[in-house]
């Protein structure tokens, strides 16, 4: 493992080294996150990527036999990770713009409450949904579009867009599905993002507003020219967490899509997840290839991604 | 306090773009209340009134939560099994994040910019996905399939890493001349943790504690995958399997749960909302 010296310590290189030693001693304080980060994360994803590369199954009693190459070469030309790709990218553009977007001009706004208490109750409800887990979010959404005592259509029907029958019908693996998950998606995360700018928002001077506006700015150059620039650090890990996020989701799916394959929410984690633990036939070591496919697609995006946004300071 | 009232008499004229301001704000606000505000109100409407369609009811009943915890068989288990196994994960999880925390910060540590490296890296890797797998061929080497204390084992390392590296953020809040000065005094780096630095980095383990209860309360992935009879599973795959048919899963009657489920957590930030407000901006936002 390469140790890599803070500029703190290199009095000389003797002692450093002496120091080093007597320092490996404290990684007493590493090893119970160790236990369960190599445990259950490193050597998980090492397990499955030599997975992928066998006919790995997990009811048979005799060795998975190594078969290379052979799960990619099929995965690669499968029509369903293509079509299970390309839908997980057609959710996260949809859920992408509204997730960083509608937090950012929330968050400007609140950033302008100077009232101490008003400010302090929006903060406090923007992070309510934060703290409702993600399955319980999926249940309450699943009611809210419920065809027929979800609310969202018993609306749509009192203001005579739709008739009871006519109502859309959100879930199921719709074409509206999607949309519909992308929107609540929105929904819980606009508190905690917003909290994420007015953080960022907080540690911009105040007097370079002022400075600006003495100067004749305007509040759309202000915000375009001071603000976004100084919110661009906290923007741009925003953007790469959450197309991690979408491209790789997956509760969401089971719940409201399941697995039927025409659905628009049969991704490649759904295909995964199906090859892995739900048909008959169970086939890891093809599950596996396609989970690292679709895990090295996603991760090309979000590296060219980091590479666009790294600070150039 | 004292500037806002120093300011006063100027604030009197409210201009029309506060105004508008705070429409957009309430607007948003609405919207994110309101969801919550209709299951709450479901959970107490009357059977027939439930189905109606109509979104504020004729008659109220408020006896669903009763009957939901003493008729349906199986939910008093599985929501004993949510709270412990979520306990454990959030004390496990403390406890890893504090230490390796505090070593990565104010302890001499080779590798320590490779840690890092390796936390943050996971972060933007979608290992839940990739891991899992593997993660139950693991637990069932183990013999843990359909145990609901074997939950606790990879709950723990859902979160670990943004855990740790929040109490890093933390950690890095403390000067080092005090953690230097203590352990001069003759404290080990082990009771200087625990007896000099654990009251000052309480934000952080309140942030660090609602994000682990948060991801182990409600998870759903693992828990339904690896188990399979209803009196292991916890909380979130009993409700989210509910169809909300009739008898026991009436609408209103699975509302209550859902409230009974949602309502510690919200307690829980009630309580420690501005601990964890601080913690948040301090530590977690920084990251």
């Amino acid at each position: 493992m390469a140790t890599i010296r803070t500029n703190a310590q290199s009095p000389t290189r003797l002692r450093n080294r002496w120091l080093n030693l007597r320092g490996l001693s404290n990684w007493v304080f590493l090893l119970p996150m160790m236990f369960f980060f190599i445990g259950y994360l490193a050597y998980p994803i090492i397990r499955v990527l030599w997975i992928s590369f066998t006919d790995y199954r997990y009811l048979r009693n005799e060795p998975a036999n190594w078969v290379g190459l052979e799960n990619y070469r099929n995965a690669i030309v499968d029509p369903l990770l293509h079509s299970g790709l390309l839908r997980a990218l057609e959710f996260t553009l949809m859920f992408l713009p509204g997730t960083i977007l509608l937090p950012l001009l929330l968050a400007v706004l609140i950033d302008r409450v100077t009232h101490p208490r008003l400010a302090s109750i929006y903060r406090v409800i923007l992070l309510v949904p934060a703290v409702i887990p993600g399955a319980m979010i999926f249940v309450l959404w699943k009611w809210l579009y419920n065809f027929q005592i979800g609310p969202i259509n018993v609306i749509l029907v009192q203001l005579g867009l739709f008739t009871e029958q006519t109502a859309p019908q959100w879930l199921g693996g719709t074409s509206l599905t999607l949309p519909a998950v992308a929107a609540f998606e929105v929904w819980w995360g606009l508190g905690y993002h917003t909290m994420f700018f007015l953080a960022g928002l907080a540690a911009i001077p105040k007097d370079l507003n002022e400075a600006a506006r003495i100067d004749g700015a305007n509040e759309w150059q202000l915000f375009w020219h001071v603000t976004i620039p100084r919110l661009l650090p906290i923007l741009s890990i925003l953007v790469v967490l959450r197309f991690g996020s979408a491209m790789a989701l997956i509760e969401e799916f089971l719940i409201f899509g399941g697995f039927n394959r025409a659905s628009p929410t049969y991704t490649w984690t759904m295909y995964m997840y199906e090859m892995a633990f739900k048909t008959g036939d169970w086939l890891q070591g093809y599950a596996a290839a396609i989970g690292w496919i679709g895990t090295m697609a996603m991760m090309i995006v979000v590296a060219g991604l980091l590479y666009l946004f790294r600070s150039r300071d | 306090m004292t500037t806002t009232s120093l300011s006063q008499p100027r604030r009197k004229r409210v201009s029309k773009g506060t105004i508008m301001r705070h429409v957009v704000i309430n607007f948003f606000m609405l919207i994110i209340i309101l969801p919550l505000a209709w299951v709450l109100l479901l959970s107490v409407k009357s059977i027939p009134d439930a189905y109606s369609g109509a979104l504020w009811p004729e008659n109220f009943d408020f006896t669903h939560y009763s009957y939901v915890l003493s008729k349906i068989q199986t939910l008093p288990q599985n929501l004993w099994n949510s709270i412990y196994v979520t306990i454990s994960t959030v004390i496990i999880t403390t406890f890893c994040a504090i230490l390796a925390g505090y070593a990565l910060v104010h302890v001499r540590l080779p590798g320590r910019a490779a840690v890092i490296l390796l936390l943050t890296a996971s972060l933007f890797f979608p290992t839940r996905i990739v891991s899992l797998i593997a993660v139950f061929e693991i637990q069932s080497q183990l013999n843990l399939i359909n145990k609901t204390y074997g939950l606790i084992l990879p709950y723990v390392t859902i979160n670990l890493a943004i855990s740790v590296l929040i109490m890093r953020g933390i950690f890095e809040q403390i000067p080092h001349e005090l953690v230097e000065a203590s352990l001069i005094d003759g404290s080990g780096p082990w009771r200087t943790l625990f007896q000099v630095l654990l009251p000052l980095v309480s934000n952080g383990i309140v942030v660090v504690a609602i994000v682990n209860f948060v991801s182990a309360w409600g998870e759903y992935l693992l828990a339904a995958t690896l188990t399979n009879d209803q009196s292991v599973r916890t909380m979130p795959v009993v409700l989210a399997s509910a169809a909300g048919g009739m008898g026991q899963w009436a609408w209103p009657r699975i509302a209550a749960v859902y409230v009974i489920v949602v309502a510690p957590g919200i307690a829980i930030f009630a309580l420690l909302q501005r601990l964890y407000l601080k913690g948040l901006t301090e530590g977690a936002v920084k990251m």
